[in-house]
């Protein structure tokens, strides 16, 4: 019952922010999120959306352009896209971006929407004994078996990995070795690698139109650097993985920053000047998205978090999200100066992170896989999203809308993150710090002198106690006694009882007896001296007595009480009771 | 006024002034439309998007419009609202090659029409569904529908198709707001 108004004002909430500008969920385009960017590709004033759409299998990968509602262009991709980025490749005037697709070994640039240049990554070194095996074939000094199994040796064997083509022959069945033999023999053989993920990274400028390096990350485990004019190989970075993910910020010429999430789950910063990697941040379980906001990086993990850490690698939040997440995007809205993250979660929701607050959900009619946010047509902020199912979506924020700072998700109070003000070293405290600091070996041995001489007046208050037998209980063997006083009454007439116990196992204690010492001018006793009868061990004997109080001056004094065996001078116990004031005469 | 403005006022000489918002997105023609309406020696060739907004008058048969022509840019368009109070009659121009950003016009629109100063007036409001030239153009019916025309009780509206680089349909709807002004007035 309660979860439907709440499940329509948190629609209410979410229509608040987002218009709907458009939705096609038969669009047929599969992608996610590296294959899919915003540019005015035309220099016309219209951002048009980029995107290298994955098809549905081995064909129909298409590199699309849209235009408002509708597909402006099409043209067919050779192989699957694992990358798409625009950028500005040279000075000319209109400023008009390039497209790069990233796709296998190659980079295929886009120049007004033709095919412009092809860059091929340098191939790898091939294993010599691979190039010795293949060269003995070319020359038919052995036959396919024997390659094969010289082959498997290597494979099993060497350091460098085989080529590709050595890899197909193995996998061949033996009647179609000969023939794969004949077609490929002549021809030298070469190892390649293959683009995982593509950056760009400005040259020499910080402009939203400045020229653009390209930054690859490669399955070779190298970042190259490119230079956009030449396409030559600026700088090549090493990684102790393959990387995955690429964030890039900075400048070529002055100092950038390369964050590189790899297939090991640890993510690297690369810098300028240095060929290994900064710093690295080790993850609790596997990358799925990365995106820096301001100096900041959030990472979306496999496990169902979403981390933030600061650009040197220490751990600022964590966030638990309620589903896997299927695309992470940067939202940035220029002319507010608001930025935030987009995660997309396979709960068919967009939640919208600024740090670790929750601020806005958007709920999808499908789980989306790609996720993009800029200027689209004329509009600046402009949420592009791509469905499992294939459908576009277009939603455009609205002028008015405001996201609050506060979490929407429920947790401790505002009031808790508030910083007490907790007042600052004083003067005195800095004073006392630096003098511990400066005399800590005198501080010490002065405490230790002290302590020293509180455990000799103790043993002697207690040698003392025990000699002159002050204590409540017997110390000496041949008489355990234990005793403890009671005072009850208000006064000026006061009851004293004495509770005695024999504590030996089974020997009786007698010829006791009972004496008090008191001042005489404040009390009276009737009995102040009597025999104790014999004492069976265990049990407690209650040994009562009355105290008349004299004084009308509202003072009190001690009572001492002996416990005396007959014949002996020295006491066997003795306790002090503290007399209460009496509280009738002074009611008088 | 003086005595010699009523008697030119009656005997038609004196036109009555009237204020007008020209208001719309960025990009729907606002400044076009309002250039092709002034006289043609008083027309600018080159149409720059406004910054701001612009004042400029233009007379018909019997008024004399002074229009406030608004930027439609993003930041600007939370200028428009300080006019609503001189305003007497509103130009709602409207993109109709840009189906992408119908709604962004709506979302405007409404809130134009709730706010105070408009909401319990009863002025004209003259809708251009422009750039009808442009292949892809929705027609001027499927943008009242877009745009939930139908739903404007109570005040006067109507919607013209219009190609403001040639000036087309332009002449129709300020006909209109004209009949609609004075019938107000009288």
């Amino acid at each position: 019952m309660s979860a439907a108004p709440a499940e329509m004002k948190e629609h209410a909430e979410a229509n608040a922010k987002w218009l709907d500008a458009h939705y096609d969920p038969v669009a047929n385009l599969y992608t996610f999120s590296p294959c899919i960017a915003l540019a005015d590709l035309q220099g016309d004033g219209e951002s048009k959306l980029v995107v290298g759409d994955l098809g549905t299998g081995l064909c129909s990968m298409k590199l699309k352009v849209y235009r408002g509602t509708s597909l402006m262009s099409e043209n067919t991709l050779l192989d699957l896209p694992t990358g798409l980025v625009s950028f500005h490749m040279d000075q000319h005037e209109p400023r008009t971006p390039a497209i790069a697709v990233a796709s296998g070994p190659f980079i295929y640039v886009y120049k007004n929407l033709r095919p412009y240049f092809k860059f091929t990554l340098p191939s790898l070194e091939v294993n010599p004994l691979e190039q010795e095996v293949w060269s003995q074939a070319k020359e038919d000094m052995i036959d396919p078996m024997s390659l094969k199994e010289m082959l498997e040796g290597i494979r099993d064997k060497a350091d460098i990995p085989l080529s590709v083509r050595s890899l197909k022959f193995l996998i061949l069945d033996p009647k179609e070795m000969e023939a794969f033999v004949n077609l490929h023999k002549q021809q030298p053989i070469r190892r390649q690698t293959v683009i995982t993920c593509i950056s760009t990274l400005k040259k020499n400028m910080a402009d939203e139109d400045a020229v653009s390096c390209l930054v690859i990350g490669t399955e070779s485990k190298d970042v190259y650097i490119l230079d956009p004019e030449a396409f030559t190989i600026l700088s090549k970075m090493s990684l102790p993985s393959a990387p995955t993910l690429m964030d890039v910020t900075g400048q070529f010429d002055v100092e950038f920053r390369i964050t590189v999430a790899c297939r090991n789950g640890n993510i690297y910063v690369l810098r300028r000047e240095s060929p290994k990697p900064k710093y690295c941040i080790e993850l609790t379980s596997h990358p799925v998205g990365l995106v820096r906001v301001g100096k900041n990086v959030v990472v979306g993990c496999a496990q169902e978090t979403l981390q933030g850490y600061t650009q040197k690698g220490k751990k600022l939040w964590t966030v638990y999200l309620p589903a896997p997440i299927t695309a992470m995007g940067l939202m940035d809205h220029h002319s507010r100066g608001f930025q935030a993250v987009l995660v997309g979660l396979a709960n068919s929701e967009v939640h919208l992170y600024r740090d670790k607050n929750l601020i806005s959900t958007i709920k999808t009619p499908d789980v989306i896989t790609s996720i993009c946010f800029g200027r689209y047509g004329r509009e600046e902020g402009t949420l592009i999203m791509t469905t499992k199912g294939g459908g576009l979506m277009v939603k455009i924020l609205k002028r008015t809308a405001v996201f609050e700072d506060r979490d929407m998700a429920p947790g401790p109070p505002l009031a808790q993150s508030i910083r007490l003000n907790v007042p600052k070293k004083t003067k005195l405290y800095v004073d006392q710090t630096m003098r511990e600091r400066e005399n800590a070996v005198a501080m010490h041995r002065a405490f230790q002198m002290d302590l020293s001489r509180l455990r000799l007046a103790v043993a002697r208050a207690y040698v003392k106690a025990l000699e002159s037998s002050l204590t409540p209980v017997s110390a000496s063997l041949s008489d355990p006694l234990k005793m403890n006083a009671v005072v009850q009454g208000l006064g000026p007439s006061f009851k004293l009882t004495l509770n005695i116990q024999n504590t030996a196992v089974c020997r009786p204690v007698m010829n006791l007896a009972v004496s008090f010492l008191y001042d005489e001018a404040l009390y009276s006793m009737r009995n102040a001296f009597f025999q104790i009868p014999l004492l069976v061990p265990g049990l407690n004997y209650p040994i009562n007595t009355f105290v008349e109080c004299l004084t009308d001056k509202g003072i009190s004094d001690i009572i001492k009480v002996f416990v005396l065996r007959e014949g002996k001078s020295a006491p066997l116990l003795t306790a002090h009771i503290n007399m209460p004031v009496s509280e009738g005469l002074a009611l008088n | 006024m003086g005595l010699f403005d009523k008697l030119a006022g009656w005997l038609g000489l004196k036109k009555k002034e009237v204020n007008v918002l020209c208001l719309g997105l960025d990009n729907s023609g606002k400044t076009t439309i309002i250039n092709q309406l002034k006289p043609s020696n008083a027309q600018t060739q080159d149409i720059v998007p406004t910054i701001g907004f612009s004042i400029e008058k233009f007379k018909t048969s019997s008024l004399s419009f002074t229009v406030f022509d608004m930027s439609g840019q993003g930041r600007y368009r939370n200028l428009w609202e300080h006019y609503y109070k001189e305003g007497q009659a509103i130009i709602f121009v409207i993109d109709s090659g840009d189906k992408l950003r119908m709604v962004v016009a709506k979302e405007e629109l409404d809130t134009l029409l709730n706010h105070p100063d408009i909401k319990h007036r009863r002025m004209p409001i003259l809708f251009f569904a422009n750039k009808m030239d442009l292949r892809e153009a929705l027609s001027s019916v499927k943008v009242s529908q877009l745009l939930c025309l139908e739903n404007i009780k109570d005040k006067p509206w109507h919607i013209c198709a219009s190609d403001a680089v040639k000036g087309e349909g332009l002449q129709e709807g300020v006909d209109w707001l004209q009949d609609q002004i004075r019938t107000i007035r009288t």
